[in-house]
């Protein structure tokens, strides 16, 4: 309960003083910097000298001690400088289904200096180390599983930087204003038959359609597999190579998915149609897609699975949900 | 969660292994040999397993070899405890622990125990070159410790290098002040100290040969400078030990005779100076007579030597004043008998010949005194290193025999011819003269310095010191054992090789000095810095030194330099912006005074034209400026911030001041889509 | 040459009243070796534009009505045989024209379509095994009409990728539609507009185009856009690299109508949402019409700086 509000309470400071942004360049306010556990041990182990130096009233053994413990604390501005200046930007994040793994990238860009070490991610998994270049930028993917359909907003990500010796550890909480777009879980099952394409009669358009039979398109060049009773042996005869009839069919119906010709609770149909968005792009076959208060006239190809999938994983959401609008 | 242990990167290892070769260097002049082994055995079993030919070794492996390595360390230091052993056990465990080498953190261990190991080998070798040499350990320890920081991908061991290199350059000034400033405390509990092979210089008896054995010897014994001027060497008589009790062949002090103050008064002019002398395995000091210090747990005997609690373990530093004229115990001492003491037999002609003087001198002991060191000068006596084999009665072979001797011998011989003849005498043993180092005007007292030479007591002087050698061989006080001994060629007989012998090679014996010279500066200054210096040196900067003040001012030191460091590098006067962008940015921070404020989107003319709309009497001031901008931007053109200054300059003159704090409230008007 | 462009403008501006920005636009998308997508209602000045600009750039001119049984070889041409001498005759499409007016692309079928739009794209057709290049210059204006959506094959957005901007052409303003009634039928003006370029002229334009200097600063500018339509999660998809060179190609031809031989951030900004609209798309609008509102969050928020 009081780790909770006290979670929250970390969570609207934080808020305050490093805002959401895409981008985010890494100052001093929004830089923090501690000792590590080996930073402890490397204390204790300082300390253990000192006596040795004390009890042996070695001037050396003075200096050493003295020497590290000079080494640990410039190491503060090491440590610090290395994560100082770093700018990070969200990069893309590509949708996934739920179930898999949401992909973020995140980029880090140098102005001036090399920053080396760099390790980003959301504890407690383990984060993510690259090195920068000065001057240069490298690209990170984060992970995050996907649990539920809608936006997955990842958490505030932790950069942080032990560089150069450990003992320190210099970390910021940055929101990059992550956001993914995670699809249902796509699961297979039987469409109802001919999925419903009556009330579209009264379309100009689908009356050309449907009287498709085998038009004749025009000539191109035979590739193996071509049929053979579609040679074009006149052209052939004139020594223009070997030709095909080229035949378009314009499908009798568009298949539609309708949500509410299937059965089942709302993510199950949900699941199906995202199964069925999948198969039949991946089968080149159009498709329309209908959900209560959307509706998606029969198309094919990326554009439209990316669409329709995209209306499945926001459907039924609040309007907070569906990310933000710019 | 459980996170997975992180590997350790290959520079890390690499380093580690460098570093372990360096560490253990030192100490193998003082580790049993098998230690070199070791390692051989430890850094190729972690090489096979970084090349993935073999395993890690598994715990009953393990267990095998740590406790081997404990039965060795017993079996060549017969303890497990003590400094030797313990230095010997620690190195095995910084040895096996490579083995064992896992995890990043047993990578920090290692490191950790690399840089106490380096540590411990101060306290065997605090010399200069060894301080010097111990820089390479802890750099490519640090160099470990960085490389276990970095990301795998590299794999170039230098830069990693270079970057220790350059981390320890800069904590040095850091660790200069700490130096310094940091408070000296006396030791906490006592430790166990090096048994550097047994006690080295005088010991607490003698017989004739033992001084001939240290004239072979140059190792250093001690350094003195001087706050006037450098005495003449003749009256460097340095005072170690007396040796009161002889048995016929050997000398040897009383012990229960020493612990009482002896009576002295300080008269006439007084010496000042400080002696900075090497590890003796010996309590007592050196000192001129008659000497007084006031180092902690040091008192004068009753012998007037001076003499510490403990041995001296480690090179010390003390200061001394010192009263050559004093008169020491003028009343006499219930001691005196001691001084009379004489083996009930052996060596009669000497006993007959001091009946004899007895009996010429009578009431005179001064007259008898002379008379004997008269004898020495006379008579037919040489000064050799190679004096024949003593017969049955030392004393009387040498005086009547072979009349070949070394200081011991007159010494010896002279006090048992005082004390036979009734006048109370001892040897004192100790050092004279020295070398002066022109080039840091001290004297540098070797081994072979070591001396014996007579003290004899009459009532109403005191204690007398006298010198029966110097009437055999002047030279030798005057002008040191070499020159005394020039046809012998006996001198350092055993250490050709070593520079004392061609002090007559100018550049070699210039070097020499300078040499020394570095390393007594080294040890007074760096390693003779404890308690006393430090407050004297702290009194001379800062007056007066409580811990509070000296506090505050190591914090103050440290906190200037850290800030100093930050600003090296940090550099927050190099903003990431280039030129043209500020100016632009003060254009915006101009007009946003005045209320027109730049949207996120707007692009340099679209906003200078929209700023000429709302301030028109400016427009022209605005439309300069942002031309020049752009053009400069975006065309292929010539940066020239100081022309977009002056344009900047001539519109703030343009416009109306107004204060930037007042610059809200006329924004919302004039702000555009 | 700045002169010749102005006067391009001026002339074709005679024609159609009130609509000097969308003129601009293309024929800066002309000079940018672009094609060019009309979304308008019918009755807009679709067709006097273009047919405007082939007089004006001295260009020959084709205009072919998409309909859904228009084939490609409609478009393309066919060979005939001739009996005369047993040969094979190639009769050229409407295709072979400087000019092409693509009218209503959308009523026809995709086969249709992606014959017009591989010729536009690679500048050469293919028939029946023979390659022939199309005329140099070669410019293809199409026209959507966005709102009867029956019996329409929408241009997905592989092919709308081809066109370098999308304009429309929206209601002229008052004043202009005032000049409009009252003066004499814009299309009879057509015949009378001169040539204000020949082809040697416009060539040389065009092959100045590329040499317009973009700076750093500039190009920085443009990805920090394309970036934003990446990694923004309102944008459904976000601008290709095609799309990146097409911004930056149009921004170019822009300043140099502008007589700079720079580029500004407001040269970007100008053409972005032409050159972007079409190419983005907002899950919020089913109809995949709506890159304007993203395109305006565009210019509001990405800083040029």
């Amino acid at each position: 309960m009081s780790s909770r509000l006290f979670a929250s309470r970390r969570e609207r400071w934080l808020a305050k003083r490093i805002p959401p942004a895409r981008q985010v360049r890494l100052d001093q306010r929004r830089i923090f910097i501690l000792p590590t556990r080996e930073g402890l041990l490397f204390g204790v182990a300082l300390l253990v000298m000192l006596l040795a130096a004390i009890n042996y009233q070695n001037s050396l053994a003075y200096g050493l001690t003295f020497l590290l413990l000079s080494l640990g604390l410039i190491t503060i501005l090491h440590t610090w400088r290395n994560l100082a200046g770093l700018q990070l930007a969200a990069g893309e994040a590509p949708p996934v289904f739920a179930g898999e793994q949401a992909c973020f990238r995140v980029r880090l860009q140098s102005s001036g200096r090399a920053h080396s070490g760099i390790a980003l991610g959301w504890p407690p998994a383990a984060l993510q180390r690259l090195d920068v270049a000065a001057d240069g930028s490298g690209e990170v993917e984060l992970f995050l599983p996907a649990g539920q359909r809608g936006w997955l907003r990842a958490p505030r990500l932790r950069v942080e930087s032990r560089f150069p010796l450990g003992l320190l550890v210099a970390w910021s909480w940055v929101d990059l204003d992550l956001a993914a777009l995670v699809y249902p879980r796509p699961v297979s099952g039987e469409l109802p038959p001919a999925g419903g394409v009556g009330e579209d009669d009264d379309e100009p358009g689908s009356a050309a359609q449907r009287s498709g039979v085998d038009d004749f398109q025009g000539l191109r060049p035979w590739q193996s597999g071509d049929s053979r009773r579609r040679l074009h042996w006149k052209a052939w005869s004139r020594g223009q190579g070997l030709l095909v009839k080229d035949f378009t069919e314009l499908h009798s119906h568009d298949l539609w998915l309708d949500f509410d010709s299937l059965g089942g609770d709302r993510e199950a149909r949900l699941s199906l149609l995202c199964h069925w968005v999948v198969h039949l792009t991946a089968h080149g076959q159009p498709f329309g897609l209908r959900l209560p208060g959307v509706s998606r006239p029969p198309a094919l190809g990326g554009a439209q699975r990316d669409l329709c999938l995209r209306d499945l994983a926001l459907f039924g959401l609040p309007a907070a949900a569906q990310g933000r609008q710019p | 969660m459980k996170k997975t242990p992180l590997p350790i990167p290959r520079i890390s290892l690499l380093w580690l292994l460098v570093a372990q070769v360096l560490v253990i260097l030192p100490h193998l002049f003082h580790l049993p040999v098998w230690i070199g082994g070791l390692w051989l055995v430890c850094a190729t079993w972690r090489i096979q397993v970084f090349r993935q030919r073999t395993n890690y070794p598994g715990g009953l492996t393990k267990a095998f070899m740590l406790i081997a390595a404990a039965a060795g360390v017993y079996a060549s230091r017969g303890s497990l405890m003590g400094l030797d052993a313990g230095v010997a056990l620690l190195v095995s465990t910084f040895l096996l622990k490579l083995v064992e080498l896992k995890t990043r953190r047993d990578a920090l261990v290692l490191v950790f125990l690399g840089f106490f190991t380096v540590l411990t080998s101060y306290l065997f070798d605090d010399g200069l070159p060894a301080a010097l040499y111990s820089l390479l350990p802890v750099t490519a320890l640090l160099a470990a410790l960085i490389g276990l920081q970095q990301s795998g991908l590299s794999d170039k061991p230098w830069p990693t290098l270079r970057l220790a290199g350059s981390l320890l350059l800069q904590a040095v000034p850091l660790m200069l002040v700490l130096f310094v400033l940091f408070p000296r405390l006396g030791p906490l509990w006592s430790v166990p100290m090096p048994g550097t092979g047994g006690s080295r210089g005088l010991a607490e008896s003698m017989t004739p040969g033992d001084i001939a054995e240290l004239s072979q010897s140059s190792a250093l014994a001690f350094r003195a400078s001087f706050a006037g001027p450098i005495p003449p060497r003749r009256d460097l008589y340095w005072r170690a030990l007396t040796f009161e009790q002889f048995d016929g062949r050997r000398w040897s002090q009383l012990d229960e005779m020493t612990r009482s103050r002896p009576d002295w008064r300080p008269e006439g002019p007084s010496l000042s100076y400080s002696i900075v002398m090497q590890a003796s395995g010996q309590p007592w000091l050196f000192a001129l007579d008659t000497a007084t210090t006031d180092l902690e747990h040091t008192r004068q005997m009753g012998d007037f030597r001076l003499q510490r609690r403990r041995p001296v373990d480690q090179s010390l530093l003390y200061s001394v004043t010192s009263w050559p004229q004093a008169r020491r115990e003028v009343q006499g001492s219930p001691r005196l008998d001691v001084a009379l003491q004489l083996p009930d037999h052996g060596n009669p002609r000497a006993r007959q010949w001091a009946a004899e003087l007895k009996a010429r001198h009578g009431g005179d002991p001064q007259g008898l005194v002379d008379d004997l060191l008269g004898h020495f000068a006379r008579e037919e006596y040489y000064y050799t290193l190679k004096p024949p084999l003593a017969g049955e009665d030392t004393v009387d072979h040498f005086l009547f025999d072979t009349r070949r001797g070394f200081c011991a011998h007159y010494a010896g011989a002279m006090t048992f011819v005082l004390r036979a003849a009734g006048i109370p005498a001892r040897v004192v043993a100790g050092y004279q003269g020295g070398e002066v180092n022109p080039a840091g005007n001290y004297v540098q007292v070797n081994q072979f310095d070591a001396h014996a030479w007579v003290e004899y007591w009459l009532p109403g002087h005191g204690w007398i010191s006298a010198d029966p050698t110097f009437q055999v061989a002047p030279t030798r006080i005057e002008q040191g054992l070499q020159q005394a001994l020039p046809a012998e060629d006996t001198f350092l007989a055993d250490a050709p090789l070593s520079p004392l012998r061609y002090r007559h090679v100018e550049w070699l014996n210039q070097l020499r000095l300078s040499w020394d010279n570095l390393n007594y500066t080294w040890q007074r200054k760096v390693l003779g810095y404890q308690g006393a210096e430090q407050l004297k040196l702290l009194e001379s900067w800062f007056g007066n030194v409580d811990p509070a003040r000296i506090g505050m001012i190591l914090l103050a030191c440290l906190g200037l330099l850290f800030g100093g460091l930050a600003l090296v590098l940090l550099k927050p006067w190099k903003r990431p912006h280039d030129p043209l962008l500020r100016q632009y940015r003060r254009f915006e921070r101009l007009l946003a005074r005045q209320g027109v404020r730049r949207g996120a989107g707007e692009g340099p003319l679209a906003f200078a034209e929209r700023a000429a709309l709302a301030l028109p009497g400016q427009a022209a001031e605005i439309r300069a400026f942002a031309q020049r901008f752009a053009h400069q931007r975006y065309a292929d053109a010539a940066a020239d911030p100081a022309a977009l200054r002056r344009l900047l300059g001539r519109l703030r003159r343009q416009l109306p001041w107004r204060p930037w704090w007042r610059t809200g409230n006329a924004s919302a008007g004039v702000r555009g889509g | 040459m700045r002169t010749q462009l102005e006067s391009c403008l001026a002339a074709v501006n005679q024609v159609l009243l009130g609509k000097d920005r969308q003129v601009r636009l293309a024929l800066a998308c002309l000079l940018a070796r672009g094609h060019l997508l009309l979304e308008d209602l019918p009755g807009m000045g679709k067709t006097t534009l273009s047919h405007a600009l082939a007089r004006v750039l001295g260009l020959s001119y084709q205009r072919i009505q998409f309909t859904s049984d228009l084939l490609p070889g409609d478009i393309l041409g066919t060979s005939v045989f001739n009996r005369d001498n047993g040969q094979f005759i190639f009769h050229p499409g409407p295709i072979f024209a400087e000019l092409v007016l693509a009218d209503e692309i959308n009523r026809a079928t995709p086969k249709s379509q992606s014959a017009l739009l591989e010729a536009m794209e690679e500048r050469q057709v293919t028939i029946e095994g023979a390659t022939r290049p199309l005329p140099e210059p070669f410019f293809v204006i199409a026209t959507q009409n966005p709102v009867s959506q029956g019996g329409t094959f929408a241009l997905p957005e592989s092919q709308l990728d081809r066109f370098l901007m999308r304009i429309s052409l929206g209601y002229p303003a008052r004043a202009a539609e005032k000049a409009l009634l009252l003066g004499e039928a814009r299309r009879d003006l057509l015949p009378r507009l001169e040539p204000v370029l020949d082809h040697a002229a416009l060539a040389r334009i065009q092959a100045e185009v590329p040499g317009i200097h973009a700076s750093e600063a500039v190009i920085d500018y443009v990805l920090r856009l394309v970036e934003a339509t990446r990694s923004q999660p309102a944008f459904a998809l976000g601008l290709s690299p095609r799309g990146s060179l097409a911004l930056l190609a149009a921004a170019r031809a822009w300043a140099m109508l502008a007589g700079r031989d720079y580029v500004i951030p407001e040269d970007v900004q100008a053409v972005l949402p032409a050159v972007a609209g079409h190419r983005l798309r907002d899950a919020a609008d089913p109809a995949g019409h709506g890159g304007g509102a993203l395109v305006q969050w565009l210019l509001r928020e990405v800083t040029p700086f």
